[in-house]
């Protein structure tokens, strides 16, 4: 009796759990579906009741001549998350590899000073930030989006954390052969440290592809934005297409979900780790 | 002999700086002298273009004697009041549901962390429509019970919608702090505890809240860096209304620093972005003083 009452009990938890789980996704249907159906049902009805894809018609090609170019602004977008990405995995892992495999005072000066920046709350550099963009010449320009960020502090300690625990062997193997310090890092480390590039990569990723306030500041160009900026501004003089608008956030906001998806391993890995 | 070893340990120092100078000299531009940038904007007045003029401690006198400040201090007070509960306690049991889950665990979390990675203008977008007046949750409220809520006019409610949004996008985060911590509570404490006959809200209190206490701590830190720094939700959807009531501390930095007609320059938003994180340090250590305690698992 009582085994059957826990399991009754197991039941209900597991599909109250679940539908929990749909409720909070709602959002998300709500999105997805409102872009492909009719403007005058995306208050009045959950299910489309045709489907249409002029909300993306619109996106593609009327907001063009509207100063409001999607299609270049999903091309900005990929271009300064793509490059940001390749370069932080990159230098992170230089970085942390002579961190973690060489012993000398840089080194552990460094790792404590890498710790001691991710103290600082992002919000004091958004002014001084600004104002180096504008002494370097790079205001209103997408090299003002990626310079700054080309290096990071948390990539750096991720990559320290994990090359600690790869054995020098490899190491020495590969400089007997002639390898260069930069060869061993991009065609031994990295690969071995597989788990840990692909959580920041994909967390640089989208901390850049979602980044608003920077290009906020520092672009004015409508040709120059990145999405989530023209987006806003789509959103701030157009609020009225909200088809149109709705079909630009699932262009905006479905790259990074399908990111997740598909790495959804690394980030569950990722969390986990920088919790320790 | 010992010269060659000396000479390698030189050859190894040497590799090392060079592998990381590219780096030293980024950090030295863009955190070295940003923040000598942040010093010295706080004692000038500038416009950006003509020479920075010294004015002293002027900028503090006039942040600190500004209404606007105090109010902005007031709504991320307010706003804390309601996302740091809800949040927490909200992401506590989502914690405890993921530990219990056994068939459709992965679906759940997943399904609670693709809200975490949603972007900031496209969710904010999303909620600000579904909240509107006409949105589709008022048009229900509306159809079964026969009243709307004005979400987004009236200040408290507003501050609670905010809230709520990003209650949505973080509890599943959270949750997954606490379910680390969680996972890192030995079972035998809970046996032993049964054996003892304490009962489940017993065992709750007693073990699993005071072992919780490192990510409890964690989050509430989380949760106040947030509320200092949050800026996309409520710049894309009150802008700082009604009456100025989700109007926040980055927001204020933003429009004083950078937009046209309201900037009063970078140095006068400067004092208010080290006050800002100075306060919520301020909240940050007296967290800690209150919450942390030492854990020692035998």
């Amino acid at each position: 009796m009582n085994k059957k009452r826990k399991k009754v009990a197991t039941v209900t938890f597991e599909i109250g759990m679940l539908i929990l789980a749909l409720f909070w996704l709602y959002p998300y249907f709500w999105l997805v579906f409102s872009s492909i159906k009719p403007q005058s049902e995306i208050y009045t009805q959950f299910w489309p009741s045709a489907f249409t894809l002029e909300n993306y018609q619109f996106i593609f090609s009327t907001s063009e001549k509207m100063n409001r170019d999607f299609i270049r602004a999903l091309m900005n977008s990929l271009f300064i998350s793509l490059t940001v990405t390749a370069s932080v995995v990159f230098t992170s892992a230089l970085v942390g590899y002579a961190i973690a495999k060489f012993k000398f005072l840089g080194g552990t000066i460094l790792k404590n000073f890498t710790i001691f920046q991710m103290l600082f709350p992002g919000f004091m550099f958004t002014i001084p930030t600004f104002v180096v963009v504008k002494a370097l010449g790079l205001l209103n320009s997408l090299a003002g989006l990626i310079v700054p960020a080309l290096f990071g502090a948390w990539g750096v300690f991720m990559f320290t954390q994990s090359f600690r625990n790869i054995p020098n062997d490899f190491i020495e193997a590969a400089r007997m052969e002639g390898a260069s310090e930069t060869r061993i890092v991009l065609s031994i480390m990295i690969p071995i440290a597989r788990s840990t590039a692909s959580i920041v990569g994909l967390f640089t990723f989208i901390g850049i592809w979602d980044n608003f306030l920077t290009p906020l500041i520092l672009i004015s160009d409508y040709d120059k934005m990145p999405l989530s900026v023209l987006l806003a501004s789509f959103n701030h003089e157009y609020g009225s297409q909200i088809g149109a608008l709705l079909s630009g956030a699932v262009i905006q906001t479905m790259p990074m979900v399908l990111l997740f998806l598909i790495f959804r391993k690394y980030f569950l890995e990722g969390i986990a780790v920088s919790f320790k | 002999m010992k010269s060659k070893q000396s000479s390698l340990k030189q050859m190894n120092a040497i590799k090392g700086w060079t592998l990381i100078s590219p780096y030293i000299v980024h950090q030295a531009i863009f955190f070295g002298y940003a923040l000598g940038w942040l010093g010295y904007l706080m004692f000038v007045k500038w416009n950006y273009l003509t020479p920075p003029k010294w004015v002293g401690f002027d900028n503090f006198v006039r942040v600190l004697t500004d209404e606007v400040f105090w109010l902005v201090l007031i709504n991320t007070a307010n706003f804390m009041l309601y996302f740091i509960p809800i949040a927490l306690i909200a992401s506590v049991f989502l914690g405890m549901a993921f530990s219990k889950l056994k068939v459709f665990k992965t679906f759940v979390v997943l399904s609670f962390l693709v809200a975490n990675i949603s972007s900031g203008v496209g969710y904010s977008i999303v909620f600000q429509k579904l909240l509107s007046e006409s949105g589709p949750i008022n048009r229900f409220l509306f159809q079964q019970f026969n009243f709307t809520i004005p979400w987004f006019s009236r200040p408290q409610l507003a501050i609670l919608a905010i809230a709520l949004m990003v209650s949505w996008k973080f509890i599943g985060y959270y949750g997954l702090i606490f379910l680390a911590g969680l996972n890192a509570i030995p079972q035998s404490l809970y046996e032993a505890a049964k054996l003892d006959g304490a009962t489940k809200w017993k065992q709750f209190t007693k073990i699993t809240l005071p072992l919780l206490n490192p990510s409890l701590v964690m989050v509430l830190v989380l949760q106040i860096t947030l509320s200092f720094g949050i800026f996309t939700e409520p710049y894309m959807i009150t802008g700082g209304g009604p009456m100025k009531r989700t109007y926040m501390f980055m927001m204020y930095i933003y429009e004083n620093a950078f937009r046209k007609f309201t900037s009063t320059g970078p140095g006068f938003a400067s004092v208010i972005s080290i006050l800002a994180a100075g306060i919520s340090f301020g909240c940050i250590f007296l967290v800690r003083k209150m919450v942390e305690k030492e854990v020692n698992l035998v």
